[in-house]
């Protein structure tokens, strides 16, 4: 009887191995399937998971393009500066948050909470920004997103944590509130700012709507605007060399997401860390 | 989201201490300032845009009083009627397919042993969760093509279920659309969706199943009594925290679909989109507005009703 369960045991065990080699193979190879046809100058077939003629003219045919140069450096440029101002007003406002006595407080905090339950929708949205002449600008695509609330809150309930007899000596020592908390907040806080920073940097990568809806000026798209009129088949650059037009448009995808793939290992941790940020005070 | 903090009771303050009060705050009212600026640019002024609802306004001309004609005009759309309908069925029918592949995906791989595989597994699987919506739907696009270089078409030809000539559009017919697009998002989203369920699954205390043991539980016994309602709590927090944001469904719908497609696909947001931006004539921002207006009002109510619920659930905690 007690061997019979141990040998189930064991059985279930290499199924369940078995059904997580096959998840993870249904993950990747959509990727893979892109990646080897993005490498392949013959046309592709379906059911082919090594390139048959293998060749770098579809990545030439990205860099060497400035249709397709120009929006890759406008995604980086985004990110970056996107990200670095999402994450100056957002712990400054998740700082104040934590201000339990200052006046106003609760009024400031529903005021932000206020925002995720009610919009005015993608029009109205639409004719302030473009009565504020930020439409067509790449202003629009960088400040919308640098506010989003509930990383906001994700960062407040971080910054809860903090010992507040941190603050108070830090206080009585005469800092000011923004000594405070450039010397005592952020550096206690890394990993949830690199968390946060993380998701704040993902969404200005992927972002698509935002360009979509207020952006019409085709110089100022970013790389996913131009994938996208790539893939549909609209604006389909040169190739160089033997590249096929499918190769290209492999080729491009991978460009896309090369870097986010590059560094997802080392990062993976945070971003989990930064969900428990949160889940943790549920 | 709100804590019931121990506060000190709240003294009257005098005017005079007030002022003092909030002079020894100042610095913390100017760090708040940039977030209270955006919050009024890009949230508040949209929301006193909702006055055009009850106008005729083509961006041009002065917009023209018109009371409730839009939404007179709104409801007697069949087009407006069908996209309501499906953003309602889409959004639910997707929520409630990820989550429930993401609890039974968690439940097995809490079992996993080797905790290097686990890892590894887990890393693949969150994966898809990272890239843009245009990047995953260039990629099934052309994985999913009705033609010899498309991966699944020729696949299922290979072994024989597909006849060549009749390779299914599975994003271009209004019969595979939907089908294809819970595929996507279960794809996508049900790794992610993993990590909370994981967590909590990490916080249940291994007692309780050494007790259960004792008790000559099983491994069904075990995952019936202890591990199922240690979950529930938060299968129903997560359910009840996205279906407040079912009316938003935007993006995921409109890189995926296609004119072929728009009587199945076509949702709320992406119907306003192109009566406003693509419909080739002058648009009416009055008519679209309503219909934003409509929907921001239904999604109002959902979340409120939405919190009621989950403070009764949640022993007082509200989403919100």
């Amino acid at each position: 009887m007690k061997a019979k369960k141990k040998s189930n045991w064991s059985v279930f065990r290499v199924v369940n191995g078995l059904i997580f080699i096959i998840l993870a193979l249904i993950i990747i190879i959509p990727m893979w399937k892109i990646l080897v046809d993005s490498f392949d100058l013959k046309t592709a077939y379906g059911m082919k998971l090594w390139p048959e003629k293998f060749g770098l003219d579809g990545y030439k045919s990205v860099f060497s393009n400035p249709t397709l140069y120009r929006p890759l450096m406008i995604s980086f440029f985004t990110t970056i500066t996107g990200t670095i101002l999402a994450l100056v007003i957002s712990t400054m406002g998740a700082y104040v948050l934590i201000q339990w006595n200052m006046p106003g407080r609760t009024f400031f905090a529903n005021f932000l909470l206020f925002t995720m339950i009610f919009n005015g929708g993608m029009i109205p949205t639409y004719l302030v920004l473009r009565s504020l002449h930020l439409t067509n600008t790449l202003w629009v695509v960088i400040l919308f997103p640098a506010l989003n609330v509930y990383n906001l809150v994700l960062l407040r309930n971080f910054f809860e944590g903090i010992p507040a007899s941190l603050f108070e000596s830090a206080t009585l020592d005469g800092c000011s509130p923004m000594q405070t908390f450039i010397r005592i907040v952020l550096p206690m806080s890394k990993a949830a700012l690199a968390s946060i920073g993380l998701f704040y940097a993902v969404a200005y990568w992927n972002d698509y709507t935002h360009y979509k809806l207020y952006i019409t000026n085709s110089e100022l798209y970013n790389f996913q605007m131009k994938l996208r009129s790539v893939i549909m088949g609209s604006d389909m650059p040169q190739t160089a060399g033997d590249a096929t037009e499918n190769t290209v448009k492999n080729a491009a995808i991978i460009v896309v997401i090369l870097p986010f793939m590059i560094l997802y290992p080392f990062l993976q941790k945070y971003f989990v860390k930064g969900v428990n940020v949160g889940a943790v005070k549920e | 989201m709100k804590k019931t903090k121990t506060k000190a009771p709240k003294q009257k303050m005098s005017g005079k201490k007030l002022a003092a009060t909030i002079y020894r705050y100042r610095g913390f009212y100017l760090m708040f300032l940039p977030v209270f600026v955006f919050a009024i640019v890009f949230s508040y002024l949209p929301m006193f845009g909702i006055r055009y609802a009850f106008t005729n306004y083509n961006g041009i001309k002065d917009p023209t009083f018109v009371g409730l004609k839009n939404f007179q005009k709104m409801f007697g759309m069949a087009n407006f009627w069908s996209a309501f309908t499906n953003t309602i069925v889409i959004s639910i029918t997707k929520l409630i397919l990820t989550t429930l592949f993401a609890v039974v995906v968690s439940l097995f791989l809490n079992e996993l042993v080797n905790i290097h595989f686990k890892k590894v597994v887990q890393t693949i699987l969150y994966l898809p969760h990272f890239m843009s919506w245009v990047v995953t739907a260039s990629i099934f696009s052309l994985i999913l093509a009705p033609t010899s270089h498309g991966l699944v078409n020729t696949f299922l030809v290979n072994i024989g279920v597909l006849q060549p000539d009749k390779m299914i559009y599975f994003l271009g017919s209004e019969k595979w659309w939907r089908f294809s697009y819970y595929l996507i998002n279960i794809w996508k989203e049900t790794g992610w969706q993993t990590v909370i369920f994981m967590a909590t699954l990490a916080g249940i205390n291994t007692e309780l199943y050494e007790a259960a043991a004792i008790d000559g539980a099983g491994r069904w016994g075990k995952m019936r009594y202890i591990t199922f309602p240690a979950l529930g709590n938060t299968i129903l927090t997560v359910f009840i925290l996205n279906l407040a944001k079912v009316m938003n469904l935007f993006e995921s719908a409109f890189v995926l679909q296609n004119d072929a497609v728009l009587g199945t696909a076509n949702v709320l947001e992406t119907y306003i989109y192109y009566q406003t931006f693509n419909s080739g004539a002058i648009p009416n921002y009055g008519y679209t507005t309503a219909i934003g207006l409509f929907k921001s009002l239904v999604g109002c109510v959902l979340v409120l009703t939405c919190n009621q619920w989950s403070k009764k659930v949640r022993d007082g905690r509200g989403i919100v």
